[in-house]
């Protein structure tokens, strides 16, 4: 049962590196997010290919999607819908809006005003909205895929730590290699293969592997080290406000689901590496200069993975 | 011996060689009160060239220039004028070599010869002063000592407050087996004698009286002893301390003897036993009068000489009776020294006098003082008993312009006598005291002069009162029929207050008192309180730590304990050391279970010590996976047992469904280390 699961995965991977050139890990960082049941924050440079990804994601999982532009004049009725009063039946009724979809790409996330962006974040923490005393629930699954543009950019307004902290992961894409650049500017990958995507896996599938991840074992020397992990961020020099459990768990789930994806049955010390910048980047705060996914770095390195563990 | 890592990782930092150098100041700073001052420079010079040598400004001295520089101290300090075979000799040598060790401080165990050699010269320095503020400094350079010592072995800098606090800590637990060993350790005699500083110089009391002896004596505030009574205080007036019997007048200068005689054969001339000076005290039914009980610590002094409220019936201690009413120690005093002594001072003493004694009573030069001797005739002619005589004679002082004065001016030298009681008038202690003796025995009756001290003030934080030189005193005997020798004090006559009171007092119109200290705490009236509470615990640390001796040993162990035999004392001791020892291991935490490293990860560290050396060294926060994939293309040839190895760590610590396999895989992992291990 497994195995064509997993081939499915890395069929989807494969089509989505048509897409995203040169991307692999954050690509794959991007999937096991969505398949360990978390929201994604993709935040770079405008022109990055964040929505290419976002859209070639939400269509390879093969989910109905809907995509908000967030702007500054952005309501939060725009996206959770608004009553309206039908004459024929002297009722008012819901117009759902666009957040009632299993996957919800908020563009520019950080371009709305901070009421916007909270009405989203509460829909992604309850998985349910109010509106005029009624409550709504979301689709399951529902997954928001969001981009934001880095703070130093002119016009956004910067998500609180609590609100950054409901994302599971946060990656960043960076600039292509040269030689992947070059394709890109031959034009025939690329954004072009985007309309080429078809949906590889259903929604059934979807359910059975976020079922499948709480399974995958985790033994005590690796929870040895994710505690060692985890003390670092609250005790470094360098750090200012260490992860909370929440994101512990963060840590350890999306560390499960890496593992599944390499097709293992246990946790490796690799799997948290691999997760840890996407997770821990924007949970924790530094002191200095040193901050997000430069600091999660700096603790890495700092964590002898080789315990002296009692048994 | 083999060490493992590089050499220059023995080599003591620049932060440990900062750390020698002060514990090494704090260790001589003391003795410098002692021994030859320039010892300090010589530790400054020798410890700046080793840091130079440290920070590349010089080279290390070569062996002919450590050959001349020692030759130089050695011979600076032969040429100090200390003598050659002293404990000062020895000490400074010590001291020297200490100094000059500073520039061959390369290698930790230079720096541990350093350390230990600072605790020898801290007991060094409890020869030289026994105090409780030196004892305080000894614990204190104990410490910074001990903290060098932590410092020396650590390899990178760290914090100076750190290591005080482990040091401290350490000293800490040793404090419970100091108490025990101080308890009860035998208090043996020293197997040698070591030639005790200042053991030539003699202060307080001298053994002659000439004019002006005392009056010198009165400028010191220093401490002579401290008494404690068991039973109610007496009364000051009461308070004559007895010490030194001058019988012979040479017309100028009161001595013990007619000859001249060294201390060991006075000692042996007045050598008695308590039988006799019982025999000789209580002659008569009713003459006893009270008992008084009390204990006397003794200054150091450097002479035999005894200070008590005569007679004295009995002596714990040290000292033996002589025969003129006296106490005299066995040895010089050298060091303070505890007696416990019951005296009777109404008993009657000798009511019946031995020729020889009157003899000794009546002496008076030949010639000189012609004036007195006329005097003392009349006066017997117009006195009705000598009781008469004597209270004429009291009376003249009282009568006529005598002054008491701490300012005496000089007596004329063959005439001592007559100048005083005719012209000059002024005098101190000693000139009544002489001038009375003198009359006394210029009319035939028996008398003699006493030196000793009067008064003392009463310390009321510690309940014991403090007798210093300025309390010195001198004052008459005379004997008389039925009665024995009777206590005069001519100068109450003239100057009441001395004796009701004190010399202060006495001498406050003149101002002379202790002219010569401006700043001495016994002048300042408002210091005094705090002076007595500095006094009262020095008392203490007299009482209780120096005075703690064999005697008062086994007294409380007596107390505590009962009767105790070897055995049931060796049973205690072992019993308190097992208890210290049980303490510490309790606060140490190692009665705590040990935080063990599991076996898969203890191999797997032999294992990176084996990469380690053959080059390859791991990150902290390298996988297993990632280090065996960099040790495979550096080490091809145990490609197969890295590989393994790997694999099967990983699976003991990743994969929880290994768990039955756990020893099977311990084993696995230890032939695959020794496996790589003999294939290199």
């Amino acid at each position: 049962m497994l195995t064509p699961l997993l081939k499915k995965i890395h069929t989807s991977l494969d089509t989505l590196n048509q897409v995203v050139l040169g991307k692999e890990q954050q690509v794959q960082l991007a999937v096991a997010c969505i398949l360990s049941n978390g929201h994604l924050l993709i935040e770079d440079l405008p022109g990055m290919g964040k929505t290419t990804l976002a859209h070639a994601l939400a269509k390879t999982l093969g989910l109905d999607y809907k995509r908000v532009q967030f702007t500054s004049d952005l309501l939060p009725a725009d996206l959770i819908g608004t009553s309206v009063f039908d004459a024929q039946s002297s009722t008012f009724s819901f117009h759902r809006g666009p957040i009632f979809s299993a996957i919800f790409l908020a563009d520019e996330l950080n371009r709305a005003t901070p009421k916007a962006q909270s009405a989203l974040l509460e829909a992604m923490e309850e998985g349910q909205v109010s509106i005029d005393g009624e409550t709504y629930s979301l689709p399951e699954p529902f997954f928001v895929i969001a981009t934001q543009n880095p703070q130093t950019q002119s016009g956004t307004f910067p998500l609180p730590e609590s609100q950054l902290d409901r994302f599971m992961f946060r990656i960043s894409l960076g600039y292509p290699e040269p030689s992947i650049e070059r394709e890109i500017l031959k034009g025939d990958k690329g954004r072009a293969a985007l309309d080429q995507v078809t949906q590889v896996l259903s929604r059934e599938n979807l359910l059975t592997i976020q079922q499948l991840v709480p399974q995958i074992k985790v033994s005590d020397t690796l929870l040895d080290y994710v505690q060692r992990l985890i003390a670092q961020t609250r005790q470094d020099d360098l750090c200012h406000l260490g992860l909370s459990p929440r994101g512990a768990l963060a840590l350890l789930k999306s560390a499960q689901c890496w593992a599944l994806l390499q097709g293992r049955g246990h946790v490796l010390p690799e799997d948290v590496q691999a997760v840890f910048v996407a997770v821990v980047g924007h949970r924790i705060i530094g002191k200095k200069e040193t901050q997000g996914e430069q600091l999660a770095r700096h603790v890495l390195q700092a964590v002898d993975v080789i315990g002296a563990g009692v048994h | 011996m083999f060490f493992k890592g590089f050499p220059q990782n023995n080599q003591i930092t620049y932060a440990g060689m900062l750390w020698l150098l002060a514990a090494q100041l704090v260790v001589m700073a003391p003795l410098a009160f002692y021994l030859p001052v320039w010892l300090i420079p010589v530790l400054l010079l020798s410890a700046g060239w080793r840091i130079r040598v440290m920070k590349g400004h010089h080279e290390q001295p070569g062996n002919l220039i450590k050959i001349i520089i020692s030759g130089l101290g050695v011979g600076a300090l032969f040429l100090s004028g200390m003598e050659l075979v002293s404990l000062d000799m020895i000490a400074s040598l010590l001291m020297l070599g200490f100094s000059y060790k500073a520039i061959e401080i390369i290698q930790r165990r230079d720096g541990v010869v350093v350390i230990l050699t600072g605790f020898i010269l801290i007991a060094v320095l409890f020869l030289y002063s026994q105090t409780i503020l030196t004892a305080l400094y000894g614990v204190f350079a104990l410490i910074v000592l001990s903290g060098a010592m932590i410092a020396i072995h650590q390899s990178s800098s760290h914090q100076i407050i750190k290591d005080l606090k482990l040091s401290s800590l350490m000293l800490m637990l040793c404090f419970p087996l100091m108490i025990v060993l101080f308890l009860f350790a035998p208090r043996l005699p020293p197997l040698w004698s070591v030639p005790v500083p200042g053991g030539s110089a003699k202060t307080g009391m001298s053994d002659m009286m000439s004019p002006g002896s005392i009056t010198s004596l009165s400028q010191s505030d220093e401490l002579a002893f401290n008494v404690k009574f068991l039973g109610a205080r007496p009364k000051q007036t009461e308070l004559y301390w007895y010490g030194i019997v001058l019988q012979h007048f040479d017309g100028n200068t009161w001595t013990q003897f007619a000859q001249q005689l060294d201390a060991k054969a006075v000692k042996s001339k007045l050598k008695t036993s308590q039988r006799q000076i019982h025999q000789r005290l209580f002659q008569q039914d009713g003459s006893k009068g009270v008992g008084l009980e009390y204990e006397v610590i003794y200054e150091k002094s450097g002479q035999p000489w005894l200070f008590a409220l005569s007679p004295v019936v009995s002596i714990k201690g040290d000292a033996f009776f002589g025969n003129d009413f006296r106490i005299i120690a066995n040895q010089d005093l050298l060091e303070p020294m505890l007696l416990s002594l019951v005296s009777y001072p109404q008993a009657l003493r000798d009511v019946q006098l031995p020729t020889a004694s009157r003899q000794l009573a009546l002496q008076l030069p030949e010639q000189g003082n012609e004036q007195s001797r006329l005097l003392a005739q009349q006066l017997v002619a117009t006195s009705t008993s000598k009781q008469d005589y004597i209270d004429n004679i009291l009376k003249r002082y009282q009568q006529q312009a005598f002054y008491y004065t701490l300012r005496p001016p000089l007596m004329d030298q063959n005439n001592s006598i007559d100048d005083f009681l005719f012209n000059q008038k002024k005098g101190f202690c000693e000139h009544y005291a002489g001038s009375f003796v003198f009359m006394m025995r210029a009319a035939g009756i028996p008398a003699r002069v006493i030196v000793g001290y009067q008064g003392g003030e009463w310390n009321n934080n510690g309940h014991f009162l403090s007798v210093r030189q300025y309390d010195a005193h001198a004052w008459a005997e005379v004997w008389l029929e039925n009665r024995g020798w009777i206590r005069f004090d001519p100068t109450a006559m003239v100057a009441p207050e001395r004796i009701e009171h004190n010399l202060q007092t006495a001498v406050d119109k003149e101002g002379s008192f202790l002219e010569a200290q401006t700043f001495s705490l016994s002048k300042n009236q408002w210091l005094i309180s705090l002076r007595q509470r500095i006094d009262s615990t020095q008392y203490a640390w007299r009482r209780f730590v120096l005075g703690y001796d064999s005697d008062s040993q086994t007294q409380l162990l007596k107390r505590l304990f009962g009767d105790l035999s070897v055995q049931k004392i060796a049973f205690l001791v072992g019993g308190l050391f097992a208890a210290i020892i049980l303490l510490w291991v309790v606060f140490l935490g190692l009665t705590k279970k040990h935080v063990s490293i599991a076996a898969e990860h203890r191999l797997y560290q032999h294992f990176c010590d084996f990469l380690e050396q053959q080059g390859i060294s791991r990150e902290p926060s390298q996988t297993p996976q990632a280090l065996s994939q960099i040790a495979i293309t550096k080490l091809p040839g145990l490609a197969t047992e890295i590989k393994a190895f790997t694999r099967v760590y990983s699976a003991l610590c990743y994969e929880p469904d290994q768990h039955h396999l756990h020893q099977q895989q311990i084993n696995s992992l230890k032939k695959l280390l020794k496996k790589m291990q003999r294939q290199r």
